[in-house]
């Protein structure tokens, strides 16, 4: 014991970790505030807005396999090359002889489809719950553009294994843009970098699908959840708030 | 230094009383009767609570990528088109649409209008009544029961029966195009919106009941034209069941 107070005491620990053991109120409210993915939670939250049936836990479920898709997608991009000679290949090598290659294709094509699915069923469950509702409507605005995003992050990978059903579901996926009247043959354009799916298709895809989807989507996770908890936690903690008086909104 | 009379002395120096009352102002604070009965600390609950979902589904998806393989087929062949062609499943709903209505309609105005509408709900809707609550009532549960009902049987008769008889095809050369490719089947398709929400208004519904009337049809026939995209299109993008395709086409091999 004295071993594990002389760690948690010495200058280095206490560098890194600005408050004592969480087994105390002032400890459980600093280890929420002083650490910066902690901090995008409350320090107190409302038992009603833990309760398994509110939320259902989709959003969390969509944050933990957005994080289970960015480190699947490490493992697949270093056996990868977007090229439209080495992409098939190096997708049938990476099944067949690359150790647990199989394994993390799979577990991020399953991933994949379950984040978009989550993130629906998400959305499905806040609008229910009402809460969408002031003050939160900026939110559920970044939450739609989550959603976008998410369809993005996956309609772009979904060509990366450059085989028949990624070409053929790209290239219908695609023509749908371009039946907007004035810019939808600019729009298609620029994503495919040419008139049909080809090499200036596969770098771009690649492009957005590793870096600039991720980063956005990184980028605006964080502000979905901080702003959760700046804007009063789960709307479950309104129903404890005091009854509306007449002709209060 | 003049004293003043007690009447203009606004704040009495030397008196116990530290606050007064300046104004009344109609309104409430975040904290009023949250009391910190309801309250818990974060940490560790909701951190442990995190980090088992985070567990639970990656055990769900260990398993199942041990059970099912990810899909793939021959190397891309521009030159050999699959029957049928298919978007990802998430845009199954769009590809059948399209078969449904012009595609500048369909493909680009139609899934517009609705995602701005999504947008929209919170400044449609800005009362926080029933904030925080499932269906925010007991009528507006029922609501969105009979909205979703009606949805489920409405929008498949729709599909199969636009595909049987489809205005597109048989007003061809009889009408303009205009009229038989985007009128009728947006006015059909408004009707068919509009026509739950006419019956409500019969009992004078308030914002949130017109939106999750509104949110169920839209909600409802998503899922029910993504499921007939992806599950009952089969070779040459027609109608058939999922467990009889012909040439040995499975659906489920598109994921």
């Amino acid at each position: 014991m004295s071993i594990l107070n002389s760690i948690t005491n010495s200058r280095i620990w206490r560098s890194f970790f600005r408050h004592g053991w969480p087994d105390n109120p002032l400890d459980r409210s600093l280890i929420m505030t002083t650490n910066v993915f902690f901090h995008l939670h409350p320090v107190k939250v409302n038992l009603k807005s833990i309760r398994a049936a509110y939320s259902l836990g989709l959003g969390i479920l969509t944050v933990a396999a957005f994080i289970s898709l960015a480190l699947t997608g490490t493992m697949l991009m270093f056996n990868y090359v977007p090229s439209v000679e080495r992409a098939f290949p190096d997708i049938v090598a990476l099944q067949n002889s690359v150790p647990f290659g199989q394994l993390f294709r799979n577990l991020h094509r399953w991933g994949a489809h379950l984040m978009v699915l989550t993130c629906v069923l998400h959305m499905a469950r806040v609008f229910y719950t009402g809460a969408y509702k002031p003050p939160r409507e900026f939110n559920w605005v970044v939450g739609v553009v989550l959603l976008i995003l998410t369809l993005g992050a996956s309609f772009t990978g979904y060509l990366l294994p450059w085989d028949q059903l990624a070409y053929w579901a790209i290239t219908v996926g695609t023509s749908i843009a371009s039946y907007e009247p004035m810019m939808g043959a600019l729009i298609k354009k620029i994503l495919l970098g040419g008139p049909e799916v080809g090499q200036a298709s596969l770098t771009r895809f690649y492009g957005l699908h590793i870096m600039v989807i991720p980063a956005i989507l990184l980028l605006l996770i964080s502000l979905h959840m901080w702003r959760v908890r700046k804007d009063g936690g789960l709307a479950a903690n309104d129903l404890d708030a005091a009854p509306l008086e007449d002709g209060q909104k | 230094m003049a004293e003043q009379s007690p009447q203009q002395e606004a704040f009495p120096k030397g008196s116990v009383k530290t606050y007064n009352l300046v104004e009344v102002v109609r309104g409430r604070t975040n904290m009023i009767e949250k009391g910190p009965d309801n309250t818990i600390f974060s940490f560790p609950v909701v951190a442990i609570l995190e980090l088992l979902i985070t567990l639970g589904m990656s055990a769900v998806l260990v398993l199942f990528s041990l059970v099912k393989n990810a899909p793939l087929e021959d190397l891309a062949n521009p030159l050999v088109t699959t029957d049928p062609a298919k978007a990802p499943w998430y845009f199954m709903g769009l590809q059948e649409m399209l078969e449904h209505a012009h595609p500048l309609v369909s493909g680009i105005i139609l899934p517009g209008v609705m995602v701005l509408f999504v947008m929209a709900i919170p400044y449609l809707d800005n009362s926080r009544i029933g904030s925080g609550q499932w269906f925010t009532s007991p009528r507006g549960k029922k609501i969105t029961l009979w909205t979703a009902i009606y949805t489920l049987i409405i929008m498949p008769a729709y599909i199969v029966l636009d595909n049987l008889f489809p205005p597109r095809e048989l007003l061809r050369g009889i009408v303009p195009d205009f009229v038989a490719q985007s009128l009728i089947p947006v006015v059909i398709l408004g009707i068919i919106v509009l026509l739950p929400l006419v019956l409500l208004m019969r009992s004078k519904p308030n914002a949130r009941e017109v939106m999750l009337v509104l949110f169920t049809v839209l909600f409802v026939s998503a899922v029910v034209f993504t499921l007939s995209g992806f599950l009952f299109r089969g070779p040459g993008f027609k109608l058939y069941w999922p467990w009889d395709m012909p040439n040995g086409y499975n659906p489920l091999n598109n994921l």
